[in-house]
């Protein structure tokens, strides 16, 4: 990356010419990235994902965890990208399947905060019986789904989430299919902690994060982003800063929600971001280790 | 945290003049290797700190003494291309 040079006009654009290496101690933020990557993201210009990337190790930083505390997992996907850049455990493992081996390494490791980073299609299709069954089982886990509206990397076919008319590879004249409601379907499963944000709403994002991966117990963060590249081609939903644009006038808060009137929350058709579920429930590998003590000839 | 050398910010080449108005001030640092110029700092900046010309690959500080470190650019930022530094 050192070899690129800046043309003496751009020099003169860009006050602040700095070597990567000094830019990775320029923040918090920055430190956390893992710095013999290449750098720039394989991201599209203006992908949420990359957002979503800066607010979920906020998030790590503001809980005060070391780099070895923390594992992520992730599948394949645009999404599945996120935990490549980042200077903390990683498992990279096959399509929809990161809660599958994330479920291992829980039970190998509970001491460890085991965060799930998987797109919609990656947690809600392909993996989406992981995803119920480790809800259910209440796992301690943190699922962080990024809900994007489509499959990305692979050209734009419909996903689970994707909305009844959007268009998509897979769909040219409209998907007809009803979306999966990724938090709805959470809770229902048995999760312990829901929460939905934007990309947008950042910092909000960075708050459930944060709270999310304190949890013990199956934890759910929807981090809503767009892809403006595939789904914002066809939708014709212009360019990312629109589409950034979209998820701050489409979003309406939980607190402003419940005090619309019966109607006004029958005809709503934004989303809804807040903390929808935070619960008490048997862990896991709690319960587990519990019952290897009872069998053993102990108390619990 | 020791300054680098080869950095070379806007604050420190030209200081901004008296801050016309009261409340926190920011330095906004945009590091043109990382950045894919996707224009989100830009539209969403709410004092106008960034400009970005059509034949242009990356956004500029325009106005550094209009920052009030409000963090959007640099949390938005996709590429985290951006680091907003707050001004004491």
């Amino acid at each position: 990356m050192d070899d690129h040079i800046l043309e003496a006009h751009e020099l003169e654009k860009h006050e602040a010419l700095i070597p990567q290496a000094d830019w990775f101690n320029r923040s918090e933020t920055l430190q956390k990235l893992r710095k013999n990557k290449k750098f720039p993201t394989i991201w599209c210009s203006g992908c949420g994902i990359g957002v979503v990337m800066g607010a979920l190790i906020r998030a790590i930083d503001h809980l005060g965890l070391s780099n070895d505390e923390v594992a992520l997992v992730s599948g394949i996907g645009c999404t599945a990208r996120m935990p490549v850049y980042m200077d903390f455990n990683t498992l990279h493992t096959t399509h929809g399947r990161a809660l599958a081996f994330a479920t291992g390494l829980k039970i190998a490791r509970p001491d460890m905060k085991v965060i799930a980073i998987m797109g919609d299609g990656d947690a809600l299709a392909i993996g989406g019986n992981h995803f119920i069954h480790a809800a259910r089982r209440n796992l301690g886990i943190t699922a962080l789904v990024v809900n994007n509206a489509i499959y990305g990397m692979t050209g734009g076919q419909y996903s689970p989430t994707t909305p009844i008319g959007g268009r998509a590879t897979t769909a040219p004249y409209g998907n007809i299919e009803p979306p999966f409601p990724i938090c709805e379907l959470a809770i229902a499963a048995g999760a312990s902690y829901v929460a939905r944000s934007t990309v947008y709403h950042a910092l909000e994002l960075d708050k459930f994060l944060a709270e999310a991966i304190a949890k013990d117990g199956f934890s759910v963060v929807e981090a809503v982003s767009y892809c403006h590249t595939t789904y914002g081609r066809f939708n014709r939903l212009g360019t990312a800063a629109d589409m950034m644009r979209a998820l701050k006038d489409n979003t309406i808060a939980q607190s402003a929600y419940e005090r619309l009137t019966p109607e006004e929350k029958a005809a709503n058709t934004k989303i809804v971001r807040g903390k929808f579920l935070d619960v008490e429930r048997p862990q896991y590998t709690v319960a587990y280790d519990n019952l290897i003590t009872r069998v053993q000839g102990g108390e619990k | 945290m020791p300054e680098p050398s080869a950095v070379s910010t806007q604050t420190q080449s030209t200081p901004p003049p008296a801050a016309p108005r009261k409340g926190p001030r920011g330095e906004v640092i945009i590091y043109a290797k990382w950045c894919k110029g996707c224009h989100i700092c830009v539209e969403f900046c709410p004092t106008k700190v960034l400009a970005m010309e059509a034949d242009e690959d990356h956004p500029r500080v325009v106005a550094p003494e209009k920052c009030t470190a409000c963090h959007f650019c640099d949390t938005h930022c996709p590429d985290l291309a951006i680091v907003v530094r707050r001004l004491e």
